[in-house]
């Protein structure tokens, strides 16, 4: 294997998320009641024509904005020509000659902190077909997704490893969920990759035969089709033979990726200029009007948080990968009255995504709101209680959605900062562990660790640790 | 048997109360059901008689009230069979309407039936359908042309008083020439193509065979109304070229019309004779002459076999027995139950142009045939422009023959050149006036010729047409 360099280049389909699908009126609800939003376009039936859909030609310059494209002033649908059931036209229509958006980039960041360019070839619009279903001896179609909107974003060949185009498909992903132009969700097929994978010897300047990996639903499975196929051309070449050019598919329960079709009889689409379209014109007007309404982008936010709420750059990345994430953080940071945004962090990051992904909730529909997450931070920075208690608490300020203050109100959790109640229990405690006064005494800090934690078990995690320690310090004349 | 045949006549009687919607839906409808030439494919009696009372009851006001007419069978009804003139759709009726039915029948035309054509408007005879070919009514050996021949019958036997074809290359020139009727090809983008079953869509255009221009006229107004749903229809809204004829004082024909002669010497004789009388006669009445010549037409037929193909072979792709129409249930696997459905639901013509296509349009061959032909499309465009810098119109013959024989043998490529005259202005997009003239001294059939206007000059070509016919008739 370490004979070869892997190349790698990708093509993501994203459904959009417009309002109706890309020629008709008809709603976009793919998993609504089968065959039930459809009509005489999406049907394909004879006589019918196409009209474009504005909202997802906005989409795609968004999508080609925020990826530093170059928008074409003039596209082109063309139509791309071949049988199949859930194609009920006999072809889709897509950008084939010259698509919406070409030339961009995105920047990814390794795990040694390097900076490397993907670019993107181009980005166009076309049409999903519906959906075919097998069975023994019959297939079933369901047209609700035909004509429902999509982008290809295609890369040049320009990574490496599977790492490298995970990374790529979550910012991408996240950039499609910023925009608010797809779900982009792999699991449920609103974003599909595919992949295309050849090897060459280290050094070569010339690719290797590739071939290409279809519909990979997970990023689990991206990155296992791409050690596979490494490893299965390697083989081929190890052993003198040729890989040959084909479209595979990968296969979740064995690992491996089985053949679909080999491209040796050259797919013939029989492109044609779509001729029931015009084309598209964009005005530098529309171009300029997106780009001012452009929600923020990941990377803009992750920098706006780390200048504005002053955490760390791997805690902005963390919340700003999920857009969702990022709102909670900001909303719970404009509740807050303090600075304490780095605690606020910190609970998104651990505790909070720790429920959240446990329970696959929505983060936006969970019971512990903002409200209550800043509720409980502040309760903390005020010496109220303990950052014991408030984990002890946290579930079930989660599951019932009841106020952190109510909660330790109820309770009497609130932190003991009596010191004379505190110093019986520290006296207590000295007496009946002579052994560990001893060490403590001998210069062993750590021991002091033992002291508090013996009194916070007395006191169910009550006691101010800080006024705890301080008195063990001064009974033991430290 | 009533005595006016225009649709601007019927509506006068149809105001006056000379006769009802009903009794002149009953006339028309007569003919129809007794179908002497094999016109229909499918009768709309008692749909036509509901409207046709309907209207009675209601009143006369629009000139297309109560006025029976026929549609080729390429043309959406909602409810009511369509068949493309195809075994593919034998059975198909249509979920949807077509906004040309709905255009005129919303002007209050009365719908009595679908006629048939050559299969999916493929074809210059009209006999390549399996509901048989239709009669010439003028003589019965003789064919009305294609591919909407029957469209063209219908007005010619009185069923119809005006019929709606299809021209794609020709189609419906060609039969108006042929029946002695006139013929309209619209500037491309000026009617709606939304529920016309497309053949090749960059040319197709839906077109009306009447007997004046001034029914010409009534017909585009009600045809050329915006229609959102095709997205190549220019959104400039409906016409009104009736009241432009009806108010015209002017009758001069102060007209420059440019006229490549060489393509009236390369006519039969009986045609070239006629052809050259015509131009006599409409010098003689202020129209001047200009040669010019449009070198690139001679490619026409090569270019529209390669545009047209290629873009029928897609269109038609959705023929494939899975979602509606003809389905063969012999097929053991998917590819096989394509392949004997499109086999034995297309005819021969059909499958010949979808082959072509997909050759022209096949990875290697798509640059050398399909793109060239589209640079080609463009040449010719450009000579028209030239010619209309000089000049109004463009002189031109439809067709070199009269209509033809039915058992006249004619290999396919001889049949392609029957539209050499007519394929030039849907290549170019440009509206074409088909007028009759004369007949020949060979079998006393019609022949005639066709202006050519410049691109959206529809409402000009119109009423000028209307004004060449003052005088010549």
């Amino acid at each position: 294997m370490s004979k070869y360099e892997t190349v790698i280049g990708i093509e993501i389909h994203a459904q959009l998320n417009t309002n109706t699908k890309a020629w008709c009126n008809c709603e976009l609800k793919i998993n609504g009641f089968e065959n039930h939003y459809v009509c005489e376009v999406c049907s394909a039936q004879p006589g019918t024509l196409p009209v474009v859909n504005k909202q997802a030609i906005n989409y795609a310059l968004m999508l080609g904005i925020a990826t530093d494209c170059n928008i074409n002033k003039t596209s082109f649908y063309d139509r791309k020509n071949y049988f199949y059931p859930d194609l009920p036209k006999g072809y889709q229509i897509t950008q084939f000659h010259t698509p919406i958006c070409e030339d961009g980039a995105i920047e990814l960041v390794g795990e040694s902190g390097e900076k490397k360019k993907i670019r993107i070839e181009r980005i166009q619009l076309e049409e999903d077909t519906g959906k075919s279903t097998h069975y023994n001896d019959y297939s079933l179609i369901n047209l609700n997704r035909a004509g429902t909107p999509l982008v290809e974003i295609v890369t040049k060949p320009d990574f490496k490893t599977a790492k490298e185009v995970t990374n790529f498909l979550k910012k991408i992903q996240s950039i499609l969920v910023y925009l608010d132009v797809s779900k982009g969700n792999l699991q449920d097929g609103n974003m599909r990759c595919d992949v295309n994978l050849s090897l060459m010897p280290k050094g070569s300047d010339t690719f290797g035969t590739r071939t290409e990996v279809k519909n990979l639903n997970s990023f689990r499975s991206v990155e296992r089709a791409i050690e596979h196929e490494k490893l299965r051309q390697a083989d081929i070449l190890d052993k003198g033979e040729e890989v040959l050019q084909q479209t595979l598919l990968f296969d979740v329960d064995t690992g491996a990726t089985r053949v679909l079709r080999t491209k040796s009889d050259a797919d013939d689409y029989r492109y044609i200029p779509e001729p029931d379209l015009l084309a598209i014109s964009v005005s530098e007007e529309n171009i300029e009007k997106l780009k001012n309404e452009l929600p923020e982008l990941p990377t803009d936010k992750v920098n706006r948080f780390i200048k504005e709420f002053k955490i760390p750059k791997y805690d902005a990345e963390v919340i700003c990968s999920e857009k969702k994430l990022a709102k909670y953080f900001e909303k719970a940071c404009s509740l807050h009255n303090g600075n304490a945004y780095k605690k606020i962090s910190n609970w998104v990051m651990v505790e909070l995504l720790k429920l959240v992904n446990e329970a696959k909730a929505d983060v936006e529909k969970i019971k512990l709101t903002p409200k209550h997450l800043v509720e409980l931070v502040e309760l903390i920075e005020s010496g109220k209680i303990s950052g014991k208690i408030a984990k002890d608490i946290f579930v079930e300020v989660y599951d019932t959605g009841k106020l952190p203050g109510e909660i330790v109100k109820e309770k009497g959790l609130e932190q003991n900062s009596d010191s004379s109640e505190i110093e019986e229990i520290v006296k207590e405690i000295i007496g009946a562990h002579p052994k560990e006064v001893e060490e403590l005494k001998s210069g062993r800090d750590r021991v002091m660790g033992f002291f508090v934690g013996q009194v916070m078990k007395k006191t169910q995690g009550k006691a101010n640790p800080k006024i705890t320690s301080d008195l063990v310090k001064k009974l033991l004349g430290l | 048997m009533s005595d006016f045949n225009t649709i601007y006549d019927s509506h006068l009687a149809l105001k006056d109360k000379k006769i009802s919607a009903t009794e002149l839906c009953n006339e028309y409808l007569k003919v129809a059901k007794e179908n002497p030439n094999n016109t229909f494919i499918t009768l709309t009696e008692d749909y036509a008689l509901n409207k046709a009372q309907e209207i009675d009851k209601s009143g006369i006001k629009n000139h297309l009230d109560g006025i029976p007419f026929s549609l080729k069978d390429l043309f959406i009804t909602k409810n009511i069979r369509t068949t493309a003139g195809s075994k593919m759709l034998y059975n198909y009726i249509p979920p949807y309407e077509g906004t040309t039915s709905s255009n005129l029948q919303n002007a209050g035309a009365v719908l009595v039936g679908k006629v048939g054509c050559d299969e999916f408007g493929m074809g210059s005879s009209n006999e390549n359908t399996p509901f048989g070919p239709v009669n010439l009514p003028l003589n019965k050996d003789y064919l009305p042309g294609g591919s909407s021949g029957a469209s063209a019958v219908s007005v010619l036997e009185k069923s119809s008083l005006f019929s709606i074809g299809t021209d794609t290359g020709g189609s419906v020139r060609l039969p108006a020439n042929f029946c002695g009727l006139f013929g309209y090809k619209p500037t491309y983008g000026r009617v709606s193509r939304y529920g016309q079953i497309a053949y090749a869509s960059s040319l197709d255009q839906a077109s009306p065979f009447a007997r004046t221009p001034l029914d010409i006229a009534i017909i585009m107004d009600a045809m050329t109304k915006n229609d959102e749903k095709d997205s190549t229809q220019a959104p400039i809204g409906a016409m009104s070229s009736t009241s432009k004829i009806l108010n015209n004082k002017d009758k001069s024909l102060s007209l420059v019309i440019g006229i490549d002669r060489s393509m009236i010497e390369n006519c039969r004789e009986d045609v070239r004779e006629n052809l050259n009388q015509s131009i006599k006669e409409l010098e003689k009445n202020g129209v001047k002459f200009k040669d010019i010549t449009l070198p690139h037409l001679k490619y026409s037929v090569a270019v529209y076999y390669v545009i047209a193909t290629s873009e029928a072979s897609s269109n038609l792709a959705r023929f494939d027995g899975v979602h509606f129409g003809f389905s063969s249930t012999e097929g053991h696997d998917l590819e096989n139950s394509y392949a004997l459905s499109r086999s034995l639901g297309f005819h021969e013509e059909v499958k010949r142009r979808v082959l072509l296509g997909t050759f022209c349009l096949s990875s290697g061959y798509s640059d050398e045939y399909y793109s060239h032909a589209c640079k080609v499309r463009r040449l010719i465009y450009d000579d028209f422009q030239k010619a209309f810098n000089e000049c109004d119109y463009v002189y031109s013959p439809v067709c070199a023959t009269t209509s033809f024989k039915k058992d006249e043998l004619m290999t396919p490529l001889q049949m392609y050149m029957n539209d050499l005259y007519t394929i030039p202005v849907n290549l170019a997009g440009l509206p074409s006036m088909a007028l009759p003239y004369g007949s020949s001294s060979l079998n006393s059939l019609p022949t005639g010729f066709q202006l050519i206007g410049n691109s959206f000059k529809d409402e000009e070509l119109i009423l000028d047409s209307h004004k060449i016919f003052e005088v010549l008739k």
